[in-house]
């Protein structure tokens, strides 16, 4: 089966670019304008590859980077007009497979798509990611950030996003403290336990009916805290 | 410490320290404490860092002072001495020495300030004539001098961090600066590159139309790197005063009705209203002045697409007013008075293309005229860029 490349960029005639090249060598395209587009139209189809212009409207390319990795293994490819160290860089930490700086030939972009679709990762292991997760009443869309509890939306701050995420991404294990503190804060917060109580805390009173009893993030007596495996 | 003393002085710190200035502090902090110690003259002294002499940044006088006001000399021997020891040191008159004039009878008292533990100047007080200060004076004083210290490293404080605030803007704007170039470059670039790159493939056969296209689009755009670089030029030009301007007699609506011809040959869908009176030659660059008619149209092209541009010309006894309005979706009053600026891009803007140098050289040439250039805008009501060049006699 073909495989389907997401490229994403606001300029028109780079769009155009890349599609036609790309469908000359049996791929086929799906195309958006901006970040949050790029989300939307990851979401409804499969996708193999993403070609991801850096700087967009909306939310840039680093950004939709970062909100796929939140639960998605896809191949990502960087266009960025800007070849400074830093930013390559910036985007390789994000989780991007490689970069490419614009101008580049046309011959030199499909080689790498090439290469990077070859070193890409079986599709079973990228087709058992989901944009959206569930744990009881709560649920989560990983592409936009966004949590509710049943039909009402919550808002977290990105530190408490970043928190409820190791949960999520580690369900039925249980996490030590510092686990948590290094992942979310940093390594120099390890100790700082607690940072970690008042932020558990502020979580629970967020996402818990009833925070005295918690059924998404369970404290386990001096081992660590985890979500529980079975929907309740 | 009893309550009522503890309460009377956390009003006063709040009052105090509510004060943005620190000159305003000091005088609320020594008129709040005269009730428990009374002087007739303050002053303060710090040490210049260059000339390492002192400086007095603060003097007042109160009371009885108020006649020696101008007169800080009094202090400046003891400010010296109490920074030299780096302690408080009580001066009281010698008796006997037949000196009868109050200002020989000076009661005098000083500390040193102590600002961010460095010691950096000396506080003075002074009473002509008594009483002599008691230990509860002292006290107060010292209580007085160690704020002060505090108040004038705020005043440092805050001055270090304008300096750096004002450094950090300027690098930032470098930093836009290389980017902006440097994306607007590359953009052009990047399609000629791609295109041409894409057309030299030998592993797969472009049909006639793709190939045609891909080729219009390398011309264009090789044509808006041109542009681009001749934009860079005429600013950097315009910023080293080194453009040539060649004035001699223009007909200013002529001029307008000729660049508004050739603006509409390309785009004959734009709907230009004129609304001229009879106007007086002036004197000035026509090349130039076209320049900024050229590039006021290709902004409303841009970014007010669809809109109707109404363009007024008036003349009085001094000068040519033109307007130039649009009825597209206006400029936020919150970037109007940073438009004009070298490499300024309204944010959000970035889709459209641009170097944020097109206003800039209009405005340098304007002002080469010495006339004067601004736009008024109401968002989602359009904007009107206004224009006036003074009507010199024609020689």
């Amino acid at each position: 089966m073909a495989k389907r490349i997401l490229i994403v960029d606001d300029e028109p005639r780079y769009l155009r670019l890349l599609e036609a090249n790309l469908r000359t060598e049996g791929y086929e395209v799906a195309t958006a304008q901006d970040g949050v587009q790029a989300l939307d139209v990851f979401s409804a189809q499969p996708i193999d590859l993403v070609l991801l212009d850096v700087m967009m409207p909306r939310l840039d390319g680093f950004g939709v980077c970062q909100r796929l990795r939140e639960f998605s293994n896809v191949p990502i490819v960087i266009l960025t007009a800007r070849g400074e160290e830093q930013d390559r860089v910036r985007g390789l930490d994000l989780g991007a497979d490689d970069y490419l700086v614009k101008p580049f030939s046309a011959t030199e972009l499909l080689a790498r798509v090439r290469a990077v679709l070859r070193r890409a990762h079986a599709p079973s292991e990228t087709t058992g990611q989901a944009r959206f997760f569930a744990h009881g009443d709560l649920k989560i869309d990983f592409a936009r950030a966004e949590v509710w509890r049943g039909e009402e939306p919550i808002s977290l701050s990105a530190t408490e996003y970043r928190l409820l995420l190791q949960f999520t991404h580690n369900v039925g294990k249980i996490l030590t403290s510092e686990d948590l503190l290094t992942s979310v804060w940093g390594a120099e917060y390890k100790n700082d336990k607690e940072i970690l109580w008042v932020s558990i805390a502020r979580l629970r009173q967020k996402l818990e009916s009833d925070a005295h009893a918690p059924h998404h993030i369970v404290t386990r007596s001096g081992l660590g805290y985890l979500m529980p495996p079975i929907e309740i | 410490m009893d309550l009522q003393t503890l309460s009377s002085l956390h009003n006063i710190f709040q009052e105090v320290q509510q004060k943005p200035d620190w000159k305003a502090a000091l005088d609320t902090l020594f008129v709040s404490l005269r009730d428990s110690f009374i002087f007739d003259n303050v002053a303060i002294y710090l040490k210049d860092q260059r000339t390492r002499g002192l400086d007095v940044v603060y003097a007042r006088a109160v009371g009885r002072g108020k006649t020696a006001e101008a007169d800080v000399v009094w202090g400046e021997s003891l400010a010296s001495e109490v920074i030299a020891k780096g302690q408080m040191i009580l001066k009281v008159p010698t008796r006997g020495t037949g000196k009868t004039g109050r200002l020989d009878l000076a009661h005098l008292l000083a500390f040193p300030l102590y600002i961010g533990s460095k010691l950096g100047g000396a506080l003075v007080f002074v009473r002509f004539g008594g009483p002599a200060y008691s230990e509860l004076h002292i006290q107060t004083a010292a209580l007085q001098a160690f704020w002060t210290a505090a108040l004038i490293e705020r005043r440092d404080l805050q001055q270090a961090r304008t300096e750096l605030d004002s450094v950090q803007r300027q690098m930032r704007l470098q930093d836009d600066f290389v980017s902006t170039i440097s994306h607007e470059l590359r953009t052009p670039l990047g399609f000629i590159k791609g295109y041409s790159t894409s057309l030299l493939r030998e592993d797969t056969v472009w049909d006639e139309a793709t190939k045609r296209e891909f080729l219009n689009i390398i011309d264009e755009e090789a044509d808006r790197l041109a542009r681009l670089i001749e934009d860079m030029l005429e600013s950097a030009r315009l910023q080293s005063k080194t453009l040539q301007f060649k004035f001699s007699p223009v007909r200013i609506d002529a001029l307008m009705r000729d660049v508004a011809t050739r603006i509409n040959m390309h785009h004959p869908e734009l709907k230009i209203t004129f609304n001229f009176e009879t106007l007086p030659p002036i004197r000035g660059d026509g090349t130039r002045l076209s320049q900024v008619f050229e590039n006021l149209f290709s902004n409303a092209i841009k970014y007010s697409p669809g809109s109707e541009i109404t363009i007024g010309m008036r003349a009085s006894a001094e000068n040519i007013r033109i307007t130039f309005a649009d009825q597209g979706e206006g400029i936020s009053e919150d970037y109007l008075p940073f438009v004009f600026e070298r490499f300024y891009r309204v944010p959000g803007e970035r889709t459209v293309t641009g170097t944020g140098l097109g206003l800039y050289i209009c405005k340098q040439i304007i002002m080469a005229h010495h006339g004067n250039i601004w736009v008024e805008s109401v968002l989602g009501k359009g904007a009107t860029f206004i224009i006036e060049l003074p009507v010199v006699p024609m020689l």
